[in-house]
């Protein structure tokens, strides 16, 4: 018994893991990309001598961003808060639903074929409706946000919650662990890396929605900025805002994959 | 609490599904073990060891026949046992340490205390050093020892071991195979003790059952009357050669070895 044990490169603490594994790497990289990207942008512009009304340079919009960015800054603030409501709202429900339907196969049974309708069915499609209902408010924003993750992140943690190996119940049972520490300690650590993937895609679409809510139904936001820069023909408005839409994008994205690092430091990294 | 229990079967039988499709994996079968006994169960593969060791520990129903743990009939899932599944089960997202004191954390144990048992268990399984590592870093034998010492840390009246050291190389088979007598001289547990190794189960039992081929039922019984702490190289005893010997001629009989 004195096989000698190699000393791994010991298990680091979530701190170091996290810089090691990708925060500082991946935001130097994208902002790298980024980089790029709007240098080969201005350069094939003014090659072709593309009017400002049609498409803007980089060197046109990004001058805007100094001017006006207490609006911008306003307006994706209102965005982020209404897209992490939803989204936490969505995350907060559908992961104990997918725990309530897969455990209990008649609710399963009764409400999949619901969700699987509703899942097709377009969610933007709603909020017409819910500005009937709710007028022209965050709320309606918020709503739609909260559909458009609810059914991947439902879809995903009930998948999870029944890919669970059947016989890890022995080890709880053997140990007579109660119903609620069998979830807390079993089941919902296993599952975690599917409900995260749906939260991944959750988030996705999450943005994609809060977008088009703002669009339609909302008085803040950049959704909205961007509507009213296209109203007002203000092009490097409506451009700051697609570059603001995908910070803010961003940002949430780099949020959950690092939440997910340090909720899940026991996966194998690749 | 380590004070061993008593294990009485009757009629013990196992069908898996149900109607056409059932198939008849076990029994019926008796078991009497007495508190603090170590007894083996070997026999050909697919004969319904596991399945008896299910049983046994309550957390699959018998499809005939009862059991008392005690003297008590057993309804639902023993909790007083230390259990070592044949593939270990370990949890994937916890480190070996963790794993271990699972027991810990579900059980509301003292957590210093049981801290220093999985230290103590984990020197004596040649574990130090694996403590903050994730079952996908550890070797198949590691990761067996991590599920002994999980199935010890809490002091279980009673332990059943599913081939414990089946994924261990030959030289650790023996030693750790030392070490569980010694531990088991220590406490009394009772153990049942589940193998395909003839020298395994002669090495560590008062009892050795030997079943048959599927649907397994017990066929012979054998006690071991050799003393204690019994030594790595068993064939010292001239009745080792006469226990293998036995054992070898019930497989012979009933098919399971073909030697012509
Ligand atoms: N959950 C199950 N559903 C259906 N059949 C099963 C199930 N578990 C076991 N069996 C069958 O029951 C029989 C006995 O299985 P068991 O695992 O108890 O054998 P075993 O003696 O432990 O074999 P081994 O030595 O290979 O581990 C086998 O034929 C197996 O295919
Ligand atoms: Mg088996």
């Amino acid at each position: 018994m004195s096989d000698q044990i190699a000393p791994v490169t010991s298990p680091p603490t979530p701190a170091a893991r996290l810089i090691r594994a990708g925060w500082l790497w991946s935001i130097l990289n994208s902002v790298l990309s980024v980089v790029i990207f709007l240098a080969l942008w201005e350069g094939l512009i003014r090659l072709f001598d593309v009017p400002v009304w049609l498409v803007p340079k980089p060197s046109d919009f990004l001058g805007r961003f100094l001017v006006d960015y207490p609006e911008i800054l306003r307006n994706a603030l209102a965005t982020s808060v209404t897209l992490a409501a939803g989204f936490g709202l969505g995350v907060v429900i559908a992961v104990p639903l997918a725990l309530l339907m897969v455990s209990i196969g008649a609710l399963e049974r009764g409400l999949y074929p619901v969700i699987v309708f509703l899942n097709i069915m377009p969610k933007t499609v709603i909020g017409p409706i819910l500005i009937i209902w709710f007028g022209v408010s965050p709320l309606v924003s918020v709503l739609v946000v909260f559909l458009m993750c609810f059914f991947p992140v439902l879809v995903d943690s009930m998948h999870g919650f029944r890919a669970v190996d059947p016989r890890l119940d022995y080890i709880t049972r053997s140990m007579g662990a109660t119903p609620w520490q069998a979830f807390r300690y079993v089941r919902l650590p296993a599952s975690m890396s599917h409900i995260f993937a749906g939260m991944r895609i959750g988030i996705v679409k999450a943005v994609e929605g809060v977008i088009i809510a703002e669009f339609i139904g909302s008085s803040a936001g950049l959704g909205f900025m961007i509507m009213r820069a296209s109203s007002f023909m203000n092009m490097e408005l409506l451009f700051c805002g697609l570059v603001a839409v995908a910070i803010v994008a961003l940002i949430f994205n780099a949020l959950l994959a690092t939440s997910e690092r340090i909720m899940m430091p026991w996966v194998r990294p690749r | 609490m380590s004070v061993g229990a008593s294990i009485n079967a009757r009629g013990l039988t196992k069908s898996y599904g149900s109607g056409e499709g059932a198939f008849h994996a076990l029994g019926p079968i008796d078991l009497d073990i007495k508190p603090g006994e170590f007894v083996s169960l070997i026999g050909p593969s697919g004969c319904g060891k596991s399945t008896t060791m299910l049983l046994v520990s309550g957390l699959e129903p018998p499809s005939a026949g009862s059991i008392a743990i005690d003297g008590r009939p057993l309804t639902k899932p023993i909790t007083e046992i230390g259990i070592v599944f044949q593939d270990h089960l370990l949890l994937e997202f916890r480190t070996a340490m963790k794993n271990v004191l699972l027991q810990q954390e579900i059980r509301g144990l003292d957590r210093a205390e049981s801290r220093q048992r999985a230290e103590h268990l984990f020197a004596r399984l040649g574990l130090v050093g694996a403590e903050d590592r994730y079952p996908w870093q550890l070797s198949g034998g590691m990761r067996q020892r991590v599920s002994i010492a999980r199935a010890l840390v809490h002091d279980p009246s009673m332990l059943l071991m599913d081939e414990p050291f089946g994924a261990l190389d030959a030289i650790s088979r023996t030693q750790i195979r030392h070490d569980l007598e010694m531990l088991w001289l220590e406490t009394r547990k009772t153990v049942l003790f589940i193998t395909h190794s003839i020298d395994e189960a002669i090495g560590l039992s008062d009892r050795v059952f030997v079943m048959s081929r599927s649907p397994g039922r017990i066929v012979d019984e054998i006690k071991i009357d050799l003393p204690r702490p019994r030594p790595a190289h068993l064939g010292e005893y001239p009745d080792f050669a006469a226990y293998t010997k036995r054992i070898y001629s019930v497989f012979e009989k009933l098919g399971v070895y073909k030697f012509d």
